[in-house]
């Protein structure tokens, strides 16, 4: 019942939205990253982040500092964070937290898949998953010799069976590439993601299938313009296209026939929410697009946090955390390789 | 080295001056040719000096805008993106190949690069990521262009120094060791047969000498045989002693008053 969440929320909830709440606090703000850009190196780095909440994760770290290293300690600090909420919560909280790890997962997934394929060290390839997609049969991936057994073995017991039905049937991996299996799951498991949200109704379907659309709509374009003049054809680049969201379905009919980035930007201006960031583009670039649809989404992640007693709050988090830590890799990066004057191109301030 | 121009120990006659005259000749025009080749191992020396320069110049640039394109890469497309596309290789796509070249007589080796096969990361990045994961690849490949020219610059350079020291070394052996040493044997040579011909001149002229006092006794031999034949006949025709004689010829010759 929308609207009436005010009554019944905090009583599972409570307590959760409060820690994300104030989580959602300790983000780094402008004047942080202003600090951060103006540091020389990366010790300097660290002293700065040891006044924010990364401190405790960092203050251990020996010098010489390595940019990889900054940010595996960052992600370190969201996975406890993630995994500390996970402990507290109830259903359907529970799930809708799984929920949101599952993109990672299916990342894993793909990359053991590869790396056995192509023969590779187990042991190395579980050490370059990423933390939050982890689960616990994800070293029997390794064994498995095509899809079915793959399948059979595996995938069967873990959140990410129903999405392999979609794109298995008996073919053996080698027929099918590995970055279209990927998007298959992750068309897959957004839908139905979408579904799950509906059907816990009231502000948290509001709020999460705005989210949602908006993700579902980016990875469109980029899948469009990713593959104009590679050998993805057209059906198959319709296949990858979520089955909601604002382009839904006749932007998808448009898309699916664009040839070149002009094109595409002609197919999006018509959607006012979309004109604003291919406005920021001149003609024929598309560099810059990636940032300008990393500052809509936070946008719209701070928004999320205006509303109350929603499970949209713990989404934005995990998702705006994401961002904070990408803009501290780039940083340190740009810091490390001397190329102080391009830091201002791609982070994207949270506040 | 003892004795910078010794000579060399041969017998000291005409046909062996003939021969080393023909290795001093030899060695002559293999000195002039040898400059010449090292002259001109020289120039093509300086020459790739100066393209190292640059390319490592270029090289510094270019590397620095590579790494920074795999950032953005990794910014976009999550810091995976690495791992993703490594665990995807099974061979190179970008080989590089060696062959010699020939540069004034001295084998260089030349590496040049070469695509072969077609690679499966072109989807890598679909959903986000793709044109920074192609352009991080272009960048790159920018790069392999840049060094493999760089290593094959720098393996002519070692070659080309090695072919120039020994080219050199072989010119200063010619010019003060070989040449000294085969002028030395034919001014020996040369000194050896005029002494020779001095000795023979002095021993003909000593037989001469001989020869011509043996004509003289033998003359004078001769003039006393035959002077003493005619005082014996005289002394037997007037019967007074071969002293007497003897005396009366020879002041006969003087006393104009006899006459017989």
């Amino acid at each position: 019942m929308y609207g009436f969440e005010a009554l019944t929320f905090n009583i599972h909830g409570g307590y959760l939205e409060a820690i994300v709440r104030g989580h959602r606090s300790g983000l780094l703000t402008a004047a942080d990253y202003n600090n951060l850009c103006q540091c020389e190196t990366l010790d300097d780095i660290k002293m700065h982040l040891s006044a924010t909440e990364y401190g405790p994760y960092l203050q251990n770290e020996p010098s010489p500092l390595h940019t990889t290293t900054i940010v595996e300690k960052c992600t370190l600090k969201l996975v406890e964070d993630y995994k500390h909420m996970l402990c507290q919560a109830t259903e359907p909280l529970a799930t809708f937290l799984e929920y949101i790890t599952y993109g990672h997962m299916i990342d894993n997934v793909v990359l053991i898949v590869t790396g056995t394929l192509h023969e590779r060290d187990v042991q190395e390839l579980l050490e370059k998953c990423h933390p939050l997609g982890m689960f616990d049969s994800i070293a029997t991936l390794a064994v498995a010799q095509n899809m079915r057994e793959l399948y059979r073995l595996v995938l069967v017991d873990t959140p990410l069976a129903p999405y392999f039905s979609e794109c298995i049937t008996s073919e053996d991996l080698d027929d099918m590439n590995i970055e279209i299996m990927r998007n298959t799951l992750y068309k897959a498991y957004l839908e139905d993601f979408y579904k799950f949200c509906q059907k816990l109704g009231g502000a948290t379907a509001e709020i999460m299938s705005d989210l949602l659309s908006f993700e579902a709509d980016r990875r469109a374009v980029n899948i469009t313009i990713n593959s104009i003049g590679t050998e993805l054809t057209r059906d198959d680049r319709k296949k990858l296209y979520s089955s909601f969201g604002l382009l839904y379905p006749y932007g998808h009919e448009e898309l699916a026939v664009c040839e070149d980035i002009d094109q595409v930007r002609g197919v999006m201006e018509k959607y006012p929410p979309y004109q604003s960031i291919f406005a920021k583009l001149s003609y024929g670039e598309s560099q810059m697009l990636d940032k300008a649809f990393y500052e809509e989404e936070v946008k719209r992640l701070c928004l999320a946090f205006e509303q109350q007693f929603h499970y949209g709050v713990f989404f934005a988090y995990m998702r705006l955390r994401e961002q904070e830590i990408r803009n501290l890799m780039w940083i340190s990066e740009c810091v490390a390789q001397n190329q102080k004057s391009r830091v201002h191109d791609s982070v994207v301030f949270i506040f | 080295m003892s004795g910078q121009s010794q000579r060399l120990n041969i017998v000291p006659t005409v046909t062996t001056l003939g021969v080393v005259k023909a290795r001093l000749v030899g060695a002559t025009r293999g000195h002039a040719l040898l400059k010449k080749k090292s002259d001109a191992l020289t120039v093509q020396f300086r020459q790739i000096l100066k393209k190292i320069v640059s390319t490592k110049e270029s090289m510094g640039t270019i590397m620095k805008s590579s790494s920074f394109a795999l950032t953005e890469a990794k910014y976009v497309a999550g810091e995976n993106v690495k791992h993703v596309v490594l665990e995807n290789v099974h061979s190179a796509s970008l080989k590089v190949r060696s062959r010699t070249e020939n540069v004034a007589g001295v084998k260089l080796p030349k590496f040049e690069y070469f695509t072969e096969g077609e690679t499966k990361n072109d989807l890598t990045g679909l959903a986000r990521g793709g044109q920074q994961v192609q352009a991080c690849r272009g960048a790159y490949v920018k790069a392999i262009e840049v060094l493999v020219e760089l290593a094959s610059l720098q393996t002519s350079f070692l070659t080309l120094d090695d072919a120039i020291k020994t080219t050199n070394r072989r010119v200063n052996a010619l010019e003060n060791v070989v040449k000294p040493r085969l002028e030395n044997t034919i001014s020996y040579i040369k000194g050896e047969l005029d002494e020779l011909e001095r000795e023979d001149f002095f021993r003909l002229k000593k037989i001469q000498g001989f020869k011509k006092r043996e004509i003289e006794r033998q003359l004078a031999a001769a003039k006393q045989f035959a002077e003493e034949k005619v005082v014996e006949k005289v002394s037997l025709q007037k019967g007074i002693s071969i002293n007497a004689a003897h005396n009366l010829l020879t002041t006969a010759a003087k006393d104009e008053d006899i006459i017989f």
